[in-house]
């Protein structure tokens, strides 16, 4: 046992609630097995002969004293416990684990813990005994009071250890139920090895456990300015945030955002300036679950709606000693709520309602919140900010509802955040009571919570909305540790603190995950937008060039063009003739044919494209699905437009022909040419694509010598892609537009979240 | 065992939903077609299985106390209760009256040695309930029903359900959002105990009763019947005993409960498609419609370009046969602009050129196309327009080449050469034969009388000469007349042929059309509007 006792710095290491593995059995859970609780009551006394009195803080009260020795403590209990004999008992820190079994004696471990962590190793040495402890622990609680005097030498206490734990067997047995083998013999073992263990890890104790004290508490000035100031980064680069995309998840980041901005600015960044302030204590729980019940019965006084229509609550209600009534009403925790004195039936959820009662101790509030699972959905987002601005989370839920899947999603939420956590079990009627912890034990050590503070409240008959006295003793008790010793309140409070600061490890990327998600989501949707116009572009290139063009009304208007014998009479021999200007209409239907063509080609393409880029975002989202409503055409003004593009182009390239298209010495002497059918006659060749072969382009050839026509050729071709391009352009402007509307995403705050995320890293 | 009867209203609304389940693949979302389906399924199922029990579900949250009330109501321990949370993990199930029953409790997959029969042993007293199977579900809000759908598949299938709820969870989320909400228009097959009645003062109770009562409006159930009970002291057990017997007596839950389905999902479809004007728009292509498409699938073609090239081709080279042969040649001796490109051969190509056939232009095509389905999907449900624009473009990709093989054939060949050019040509070479003769008759005349052999003296007459100058003359009169004439048959002809020929390519256009681009639309068109007088059927 001693050795165990040793073991209590190990314990230290892990500064959470499990340490609370106090010595004191005759908590409400153990009530109903009397016989278990018995021994380890007695372990625990009889194991530490030594008076409590060794303590380094005199200012400490006695009971306080008592919780020093957790590691002591520790071990009896874990014997003690059916329970404990699950737990694993091998690692250093699983000492903790045993002792945490024990419901609510783990507030005195909890503050003993945290004591035991702040003194030095020397001290810890002197005061360490577990005597104390157990003495302590007996006096502290009122529970214990049957058992607690007799002290018994460690050996005896051994004896009694073991034989316990053959009583305690069978009760271990019903419990773990696949396990059938014996428990008596786990617990043996258990002890075994934390002794072993415990003694190991008291070495490295001392240094771990400042050196955690480093991070969490009283920070250098600068340091706590450069946490700040990260902090004050981070919120902004949070608020910053924009999600503009309906996305799916987007609904959630939102809220995510909402949530973390509310949390940094309720909690976190109130937190980090003012450490010593009042612990707040969130009650949460399922609707009925008899939080407001519990708050009135600890509060001694109706502070909050108590009633049998669910869901009750609706506004927060805070309930605190007078002294710390300031701090609430004035400070900056939850400084978004309006603060009222007393519940209005018209309050908002935006409010807060303050009670002051002397009846609570000094230092710890309650705040009594909403439901987590009634219809009323508001509540649910009220309680879940409540909770986020917690020092520590008592989650209320009942004998008919601890299966809930609502309550089960609070918990896997407070042990994602690494919150402090108590549970309390109401609304047990007193002939199931053994199974149903059991049950709910089980399940919860399943779930890796096997090792928080637990309370116990009986199906009882309420009165005027408060419970018997006898059934919140425990809890008042613990309280009233938490008010009382400093040192562990701050604890707490580090520790829930320090669990939402890790939380943001993971929340805050997440968050930028979905910005970078919606960033990249609008990227893919413009690259879509670009894709189908420019494969648009390409076909029509490709068009333009396998003579594809020259087909229906513009073959037969070229039929019509060199059949009448127009061509021929384009080109004129010099000398002869004057009369150029013959067959208008007919050139101009060529042209106006071509450009019908042209036309065509570039108004099926943009067709096309305009249905594929509609047809990519549904593929891609629901959203893009929406985004693309009635953009499935191109835009009325396209027709309109192309046609003036065309003839513009033709225009030019008449002009082209004119200017640049000198001919050959050679030829000017002999011919003259109509530069309009010559234009003509050089959209053809170019159309017709080809090798040079053709009529057209033998023509051209010998008119205007190689070099222009492909001078020229070149040049015309790209001035009509850079036409259509302009065209497309217009038209992918809409697409683009529909997009922006929608809500442009900015990637460089993803960047900054990051980078205030890991300014925070390192300025814890 | 007997077939359900149904009221005239349920099976031509299954009927209608059969239709729509049949039309809607690719147009109705995947989920609420889906849901269509097991609704159809579930409904011909049930319809075909025993009407003579009605299968009432006791539902709830855990420890809602569903086994006990379950337990109260059959008046035996056959479902353990307990305090553990969840502690129904399977179905229970209790028949009154065993037989047919068999079949029900095979479809609603409830295990054999969770069925019970009051079949025997436990019939007096309980006659009212003849025809019940009662069967106890697991929850469906505790962390082992995330992963357990038992409890939602009954409640789907269960002809009544009944909600058990208690003081503590009456207003859970779980139960309202998920089902209660969900389930609005079922009234008639939803009760809802107010479990654990003994927990509560009775001015409690009522203020519950009312509390829960004015939820469960708010939500949209309208006319809530909620049945106080408790299981442990067995109050009001006997109310909800008489109200499940009512409805078992009637025997028209299961129907009562499909119709409130039909209506759901009903409201459902047409929220994905609602019916707005959907069943005025065209289920034919109308002529109007036709015509537009021919003409816009002509321009596709050039038809009137082509008729126009034809004719002043014609024009063109009839002047070569049948033209008066003087002007020709002497424009032969006129520079050709091609030789002195030295391009001699162009020339010939050029006329080559004008032999080329007809062809359609495929970007055209397209536009033609979807003009007319634009046209016609007007203002019908994006998924309806996307469909008939598919259906529009179903063949276009082989349409340009039909339509350019199609016309081929009716195509002019524009190196045609009638018979009577050539005809007309002889006869204008015969006139120049002739002039030659006259001319060479008037030379030698009057350059050499008397120097002529005898045989030719007649030559040298000079009386002659006058008249032989008067033949010349009428000679090349007459040429140039049969030139000007023939000339103008041909324009007459080629404008005939062009009439002709545009009324031919035409009448094949809108062949082609209608075969590859009009029959596909409206088969689609048809779909669209049987589709939505179904949804008109299904919502009457």
């Amino acid at each position: 046992m001693r050795p165990a006792a040793l073991g209590g710095p190990g314990a230290r290491t892990t500064p959470p609630a499990s340490d609370g593995a106090a010595p004191d059995t005759a908590r409400p859970w153990d009530r109903q097995e009397p016989r278990d609780e018995q021994p380890p009551a007695t372990d625990a006394s009889s194991a530490e002969p030594q008076p409590p009195v060794t303590d380094e803080e005199p200012s400490a009260e006695t009971r306080l004293h008592a919780g020093e020795e957790p590691p002591a403590a520790v071990e009896p209990a874990s014997d003690a416990d059916p329970y404990a004999a699950e737990e694993p008992v091998s690692e250093a820190d699983s000492q903790v684990e045993p002792a945490s079994s024990d419901f609510a004696e783990a507030t005195v471990g909890a503050e003993v813990a945290e004591e035991a962590e702040d003194a030095e190793p020397d001290e810890r040495a002197d005061s360490g005994h577990p005597a104390d402890v157990a003495d302590l622990a007996g006096r502290a609680e009122p529970a214990d009071s049957d058992e607690p005097a007799e002290d018994a030498d460690p050996a005896q206490a051994a004896d009694h250890r073991l034989s316990d734990a053959n009583d305690t067997a069978d009760t271990a047995d019903a419990e773990d139920t696949e396990d059938d083998g014996e428990p008596a013999d786990d617990a043996d073992e258990g002890e075994g090895d934390t002794s072993a263990s415990a003694g190991t890890t008291t070495s490295d104790d001392p240094k771990t456990a400042p050196g955690k004290g480093e991070v969490l508490e009283e920070l250098p000035a600068e340091a706590a300015e450069a946490l700040m100031s990260a902090l004050d980064a981070l919120r902004e680069s949070i608020a910053d945030l924009r999600f503009g995309l309906d996305l799916p998840g987007s609904e959630e980041a939102k809220q995510a955002q909402a949530e973390l901005l509310a949390q940094l600015e309720d909690y976190v960044l109130p937190r980090v300036r003012t450490s010593a302030a009042p612990a707040l204590i969130v009650i949460a729980g399922s609707t009925g679950a008899g939080k407001s019940t519990l708050v009135n019965s600890l509060a001694e006084k109706n502070v909050s709606r108590t009633g049998v229509r669910r869901p009750t609550t609706g506004t927060p209600v805070l309930a605190c000693h007078p002294e710390d009534r300031k701090w609430f009403a004035e400070g900056e925790l939850l400084r978004g709520l309006e603060r009222l004195d007393k519940p209005e039936p018209e309050a908002g959820m935006r409010s807060l309602v303050i009670v002051a009662t002397e009846k609570l101790p000094q230092g710890v509030a309650l705040l009594d919140t909403p439901d987590i699972d009634s219809v009323v959905e508001e509540h649910h987002d009220v309680a879940h900010r409540m909770l986020d601005a917690a020092d520590l989370w008592v989650f209320v839920t009942t004998a008919a509802r601890y299966a809930d899947a609502p309550a089960w999603n609070l918990l896997r939420l407070a042990k994602e955040r690494g919150a402090r956590l108590a549970i309390v079990l109401s609304r047990v009627q007193e002939k199931s009571a053994d199974v149903v912890l059991k049950h709910f034990v089980r399940m919860l050590t399943e779930y890796g919570l096997g090792d928080i503070d637990r309370f116990v409240i009986h199906e009882s008959k309420v009165a005027d909305g408060r419970l018997p006295d006898n059934e919140v003793t425990d809890l008042r008790l613990w309280l009233a540790e938490l008010s009382v010793d400093e040192e562990r309140r701050a604890q707490a409070v580090r520790e829930t603190l320090n669990g939402v600061l890790n939380s943001f490890r993971t929340r805050v990327p997440a968050l930028a995950k979905h910005l970078e998600a919606q960033v990249a989501f609008r990227a893919e949707l413009r690259g879509d937008v670009e894709a189908a116009f420019r494969g648009a572009l390409v076909e029509i290139d490709k068009t333009s060039k396998n003579g594809s063009l020259l087909r229906g009304e513009v073959l037969a208007r070229w039929q019509d063009f060199a059949g009448s014998g127009d061509l021929m009479r384009s080109l004129q021999v010099r000398k002869r003739s004057r009369a150029a200007k013959q067959a208008p209409e007919r050139v101009l239907a060529f042209k106006g044919a071509i450009r019908t063509g042209l036309e065509s080609v570039i108004v099926a393409a943009a067709n096309r494209a305009s249905e594929e880029v509609v047809a990519r975002w549904r593929h891609r989202s629901e959203l893009g699905a929406k985004l693309g409503e009635n953009l499935d055409r191109p835009s009325d003004n396209l027709v309109r437009h192309t046609g003036r593009t065309i003839a513009s182009w033709q225009e030019h390239l008449s002009e082209l022909v004119r200017t640049e298209g000198v001919a050959k010495r050679s030829v000017s002497k002999l011919v003259s040419f109509d530069p309009d059918s010559l234009a003509l006659i050089f959209m053809v060749a170019m159309f017709s694509g080809g090798n040079g072969e053709g009529v057209p382009h033998r023509l051209v050839n010998a008119l205007l010598g190689a070099e222009s026509l492909r001078g020229i050729g070149a040049k015309a071709l790209s001035d009509l892609r850079a036409r259509i391009g302009v065209l497309f352009d217009e038209e992918a402007m809409r697409y683009v537009q529909a997009l922006d509307s929608a809500g442009i995403p900015d990637e460089s705050v993803a960047t900054r979240l990051y980078q205030a995320t890991y300014n925070l890293e390192v300025a814890r | 065992m007997t077939t359900m009867t149904t009221r005239p209203g349920l099976a031509p609304r299954l009927a209608a939903l059969t239709k729509v389940v049949e039309l809607g693949p690719g147009r109705l979302d995947k989920k609420l077609l889906n849901e269509a389906n097991g609704l159809l399924l579930r409904a011909g199922d049930r319809l075909k299985l025993s009407s003579e029990h009605t299968v009432v579900a006791l539902a709830g949250g855990t420890g809602s106390g569903k086994s006990s009330l379950f337990n109260a109501i059959s008046g035996l321990e056959l479902s353990p209760t307990g305090v553990r949370r969840p502690t129904t993990a399977r179905t229970h199930a209790c028949v009154w009256g065993l037989e047919g029953a068999g079949p029900l409790l095979d479809w609603l997959q409830i295990q054999w040695r969770h069925r019970f029969s009051r079949a025997s042993a436990l019939d007096k007293g309980d006659s009212q309930l003849h025809g019940l199977i009662l069967l106890d579900l697991p929850d469906h809000d505790s962390i082992r029903a995330l992963t357990d759908t038992e409890a939602d598949r009954l409640i789907g299938l269960a002809d009544l359900v009944v909600w058990v709820l208690d003081p503590q969870k009456y207003a859970d989320a779980s139960t309202h959002r998920r089902y209660v909400t969900e389930l609005a228009g079922h009234d008639a097959v939803t009760v809802f105990a107010l479990n654990q009645a003994d927990r509560l003062t009775t001015e409690e109770l009522a203020e519950l009763v009312i509390d829960l009562n004015d939820l469960l409006r708010r939500e949209g159930v309208e006319h809530p019947s909620v049945v106080p009970t408790s299981a442990v002291t067995g109050r009001g057990v006997e109310s909800l005993k008489s109200v499940i017997a009512t409805a078992v007596a009637r025997r028209r839950a299961a129907i009562q409960k499909l119709e409130a389905d039909l209506h759901r999902l009903e409201q459902k479809l047409s929220q994905s498609m609602p019916m707005g004007e959907a069943l005025s728009a065209p289920s034919t292509v109308d002529e109007a419609r036709r015509m537009g498409l021919t003409d816009a699938l002509c321009d596709a073609v050039g038809v009137p370009a082509v008729g126009e090239a034809m004719e002043n081709v014609y024009a063109e080279r009839s002047s070569r046969w049948v033209g008066w042969p003087y002007p020709r040649w002497i424009g032969k001796f006129r520079t050709d602009p091609l030789k002195s490109l030295r391009l001699d051969d162009v020339g010939e190509e050029i006329r080559g050129i004008a032999t080329t056939s007809v062809s359609a232009q495929s970007a055209e095509v397209a536009n033609a196309v979807q003009a007319l389905a634009d046209g016609l999907s007007m203002g019908m449900h994006p998924v309806w327009r996307t469909a008939v624009h598919q259906a529009a473009r179903s063949r276009s990709g082989q349409l340009p080449q039909a339509l350019t093989e199609d016309l081929a054939e009716v195509a002019p060949q524009l190196d045609r050469v009638p018979g009577w050019w050539r005809a007309l040509k002889v006869w204008q070479y015969f006139l120049v034969v002739a002039f030659v003769a006259g001319l060479a008759w008037l030379v030698v005349g009057l350059l050499m009388p008397g120097q002529l052999p005898p045989s030719l003296e007649l030559l040298g007459e000079s009386a002659t000469l006058p008249w032989v100058g008067l033949m010349m003359a009428s000679v090349l009169g007459l040429g140039a007349l049969s030139g000007i004439a023939s000339r103008n048959f041909v324009e007459l002809g080629a404008s005939r042929e062009r009439e002709r020929l545009e009324r031919e390519m035409r009448r094949r256009v809108a062949a082609v059309s209608a075969t590859m681009v009009v029959e596909p639309v409206e088969r689609e068109l048809g779909r669209h509007h049987s589709f939505y007088t179904a949804m008109r059927d299904l919502s009457v």
